[in-house]
């Protein structure tokens, strides 16, 4: 396969030019086609082509790392250069115990479709043009944009480590406006079977279409929500930052600290870290060559393990979990497959058996550092808000913001669909989050936004 | 390999076809340099060079765009194919004219300034710097973290169109910072000096970092620190809200920058970033905020990171008005987007490199100074509160509700700085909130503020823009 051969030759040149104790290299080769749209109409459209070398050497126990995009020799022997520096002027990590030996194998997982990584430009438009006549027949505009993409991904190490996966990957995101009121679906997945933009379309204009004419006011307060996947997501990528990352449990940020084997959640709440399920976005290894398995966070309520990378791993004293996406990244482990566990309610009786509540489709602009001890975070809900009363969807309500501890509304976890859906997240490009719609009581709505 | 004039000349005059109606290609190569130490420790140590090439073809209605990190000549006309090949597909779902405003052929070369090359100083010396800052803040045991960074950042860019422009730019920058983490009893504070988030950032060379004197600042923001875990909470509430320079510069990116993007506010950014309340037909006629508040976009301001020659549609830098005299008066713009309000582009269009479409993007966009020292604000507010330093943010996606959370307040009663406070949150709508500010600081309280890490567009791309402002007071705020 020319790409592993490729992949193969760039990290056998960076490898001989670091010229260290111990070194690793991460190759990643991106081919990604994004169509974006707005208005119902294709405003921008860009094909890229990218591909980086990372390069980390070890000079007694201290690390330096230099990456390039240039592949050329005397451009990996600078780039050898500039890491060697870098370790040399670094001090050795206490504890650090150097890069895997023998990790163990990787599973055999499907990653890869031809016909996603191959899709012309021309059949995606058409696929969007489709979307757009639909919708114009209900007065209808759309926006959002549509993804696809193939990555080459290769790393090894000084140890005889060598890993290398392809992977596909499609990521559809639609916004139905219908004047003043708005809808939303997305849907990702490692083929675009898995991402039907007409289907997407379809569930976005049945939202924004959905109680136009029945908006009320809004009274501030805590309600039993519903929230969706997206919205989960959003939440889930906050926490990725400052609960469940080796750093943030070193530095003592993270609610997780004091609280590994409590059970400070429902029985119902389990997040894993699971690159693995092949239904999600599987992924074999991390970049340090570590093998994914299916890593509980939190798991039937009780708190498990952060992630982490091999340096986090061996300063802690945690089992590795195979959560470096960066060579030597301060976040020190991040999980970029996360899953919630699915419940057994449908989305609509979940609805159903909530007396006073608010249904979410999505959020905006979350930010989780108000106080992280307590994952205090706020944003505002967006495309699509809804009053539920007596189990029925009972009105729009405007975009309203909130002001929520996610640790207590873990705590106050009731309900979680059957139904799960991935979403991507633009900063992660090996996975996302999988999600049920989760019901979750006295969540705190502060003003209409 | 760094492309010639000639070969792009050559690879533009290739990419004709009968509908093409504009095509530039862009090159960028760009370095940084990281430095972190935390807790005594080198945290990260990286340096990174990239290199892309990218070109843009507009096909009748059509855009098409095509980046690669190979900048050959044989794959620089693989990718202008591939960008025709992209634009054609845009024409099957193009629904709307693209009218691009004039712009004028410019041959030129720009280069921002430094005094001392930030490669030129040696990795121990800033490792040096930032260990001299950060290890006197370490020993208390409710001190759980002291960190240092340093960040060299350089961007060289050729820039060539068939509107006739050949273009080269270059900016070098600099950021550092510090920060002290105290814990005790479950409580988290945060305390940074001179910014969260890397510290700040300037169009300069090492000169900025010693200038900082962030060797002379640890102890200050430890002890706050330590101070802030026995501080009460900030009261809850309406206040008279006296707001410090840096934070006030990130309300004026979130809530003035940010919705008068143009693209944002004609929803071509609804789906991530979202949208904007400024609408066209409010230019001229909507009262953003007191007679006050004057808000310029000026790429044009020395030092500053939102700086530049020529933006990425070959249109030279700029200093126009947002707000006038409170008055909403003007959006940041594109070719492409200019002409849907009338105007010809104000040259705020930019990609993060060449791999990417440039989008509008923030410049420097400048809260203007007043008159009123701070001190006075401070002696004339009767009850109040003073903020600093920016802790979280969060706005909607129109920019009309926000919510900003800072490090660091204190109680102000009758004229004089009391208590401090700690964990103060403020929320509002964008236009209340701008029309109650009355008293803006003099230059004294206003500095350019420089934020490396703007996000926007699809894929993310990170920006690097700056904001002067001064501190200001704005009445009746809510508190949470």
């Amino acid at each position: 396969m020319k790409e592993r051969a490729e992949a193969e030759d760039v990290l056998q040149r960076a490898l001989q030019a670091a010229r260290a104790d111990e070194a690793d290299a991460v190759f990643i080769r991106t081919d990604r086609n994004i169509s974006r749209f707005a208005n119902s109409n294709v405003h921008q459209n860009m094909s890229e082509v990218t591909a980086e070398l990372a390069l980390r050497v070890v000079v007694d126990g201290a690390m330096g790392i230099a990456t390039t995009t240039v592949l050329d020799d005397d451009e990996i022997e600078r780039t050898a250069d500039l890491a060697r520096e870098a370790a040399r002027h670094a001090r050795p990590l206490p504890g650090y115990r150097g890069l895997y030996h023998d990790p163990g194998s990787v599973a055999d997982l499907d990653t890869f479709d031809e016909e996603t990584a191959a899709i012309a430009p021309a059949a995606k438009a058409t696929d969007v043009r489709r979307m757009f006549d639909r919708g114009r027949t209900a007065a209808i505009d759309f926006a959002g944009s549509y993804t696809t993409s193939a990555m080459s991904v290769a790393c090894a190490n000084s140890h005889g480590v060598t890993r290398f996966c392809r992977t596909s990957f499609a990521d559809a995101t639609v916004i139905a406006l219908a004047g003043s009121t708005s809808g939303y679906a997305t849907r990702c997945g490692r083929t675009t079977k898995n991402v039907d933009i007409t289907a997407l379309g379809e569930e976005a204009s049945e939202k924004a279409l959905m109680l136009r004419e029945r908006d009320v006011a809004f009274e501030p307060g805590r309600y039993d929500v519903i929230v969706e996947p997206a919205a989960v997501a959003e939440i889930l990528d906050w926490m990725n930052m400052i609960a469940f990352s080796g750093q943030s449990f070193e530095d003592g940020s993270s609610f997780f600290v004091g609280n590994v084997g409590s059970k400070m959640f429902p029985q119902s709440l389990t997040i894993a870290d699971d690159a693995i399920d092949p239904n999600f976005l599987p992924f074999p290894f991390d970049l340090e060559g570590f093998p994914k398995r299916r890593i509980p966070l939190i798991e039937s309520g009780v708190i498990r393990t952060p992630v982490v990378d091999k340096a986090w791993s061996d300063r802690l004293g945690i089992a590795p979990t195979g959560n470096a996406w960066h060579l030597g990244s301060p976040d020190h482990g991040s999980a970029f497959h996360l899953s919630i566990a699915p419940g057994d309610q449908t989305r609509e009786e979940l609805i159903a058996s909530t007396e006073r509540g608010i249904w979410v489709t999505r959020f905006n602009y979350v930010n989780g550092l108000l106080e992280p001890k307590s994952a205090l975070m706020t944003g505002t809900t967006r495309d699509g808000t809804f009053l539920i009363r007596d189990g029925h969807v009972a009105a729009r309500l405007p975009n309203l913001r909130w002001t929520q501890s996610i640790v207590e509304a873990f705590a106050n976890l009731d309900g979680l669909s059957r139904e799960r859906r991935a979403i991507g997240t633009w900063y992660n490009p090996f996975g996302g989050s999988i999600s049920p719609a989760l019901r979750i009581r006295g969540w705190n709505f502060t003003a209409g936004s | 390999m760094t492309p010639g004039r000639d070969q792009l000349a050559d690879l533009l005059s290739s990419i004709g076809r009968p509908a093409l109606r504009y095509a530039d290609v862009r090159y960028t190569r760009t370095l940084q340099q990281h430095v972190k130490v935390r807790n005594g420790e080198i945290d990260h140590l990286a340096s990174t060079v990239d290199r892309a090439a990218g070109v843009r073809v507009l096909v009748g209605d059509g855009w098409g765009f095509a980046a690669t990190a190979d900048t050959s000549e044989e794959s620089l006309r693989a990718t202008a194919l591939r960008a025709l090949e992209v634009a054609a597909a845009s024409n099957i779902a193009s629904t709307a004219k693209v009218t691009l405003s004039d712009v004028e052929p410019h041959t030129a070369a720009w280069k921002s300034s430094f005094e001392i090359d930030p490669w030129s100083v040696p990795l121990n010396r800033k490792i040096d710097h930032l260990l001299a800052a950060t290890e006197p803040m370490r020993g208390d045991p409710r001190i759980h973290q002291v960190s240092g960074e340093i960040s060299c950042y350089r961007q060289e860019k050729i820039f060539a169109s068939t509107a006739g422009s050949y273009l080269e730019q270059t900016t070098t920058q600099m950021g550092g910072g510090i920060d002290a983490v105290a814990i005790s009893n479950g409580d988290f504070q945060r305390r940074t000096y001179p910014n969260p988030f890397g510290g700040d950032y300037q169009a300069e060379g090492w000169e900025f970092i010693e200038r900082l004197d962030l060797p002379g600042k640890g102890l200050q923001i430890r002890d706050e620190a330590l101070a802030l875990l026995d501080a009460p909470k900030a009261p809850a509430g309406r206040f008279d809200l006296i707001i410090g320079s840096a934070q006030l510069a990130l309300q004026v990116h979130e809530s003035c920058g940010h919705p008068t993007e143009l693209d944002r506010a004609m929803g071509l950014e609804i789906s991530l970033a979202g949208g904007s309340f400024l609408q066209p037909e409010m230019l001229g006629r909507f009262r953003y905020g007191s007679d006050l508040v004057n808000i310029v976009a000026d790429a044009t301001v020395p030092g500053a990171i939102g700086s530049f020659g020529f933006d990425d549609d070959g249109v030279p830098a700029q200093r126009f008005h947002l707000v006038e005299n409170g008055m909403f008066v003007g959006y940041l713009t594109g070719r492409d987007t200019a002409a849907v309000i009338g105007r010809r582009s104000n040259g705020t269009v930019r990609a993060e490199s060449a791999a990417r479409i440039p989008i509008i993007r923030m410049t420097n966009i400048n809260l203007e100074p007043g008159a009123t020292p701070l001190d006075e604000i401070v002696r004339d507010t009767r009850r109040g509160v003073l903020v600093e330093t920016n802790k979280s943010w969060s706005i909607d996606d129109v920019r009309l509700n926000f919510q900003f959370g800072c490090e660091v307040a204190w109680e102000i009663e009758n004229g004089r700085i009391g208590r401090l406070l700690k964990n103060p949150v403020y929320t509002g709508t964008t236009p209340d909130f701008w029309r109650s500010c009355d008293a803006v600081g003099d230059s004294a309280s206003w500095r350019v503020w420089g934020l490396p890490n703007c996000g926007k567009g699809d894929p993310m791309q990170t920006m690097r823009v700056a904001h002067g402002a001064p501190a200001a007071r704005f009445r009746n705020v809510e508190m949470a």
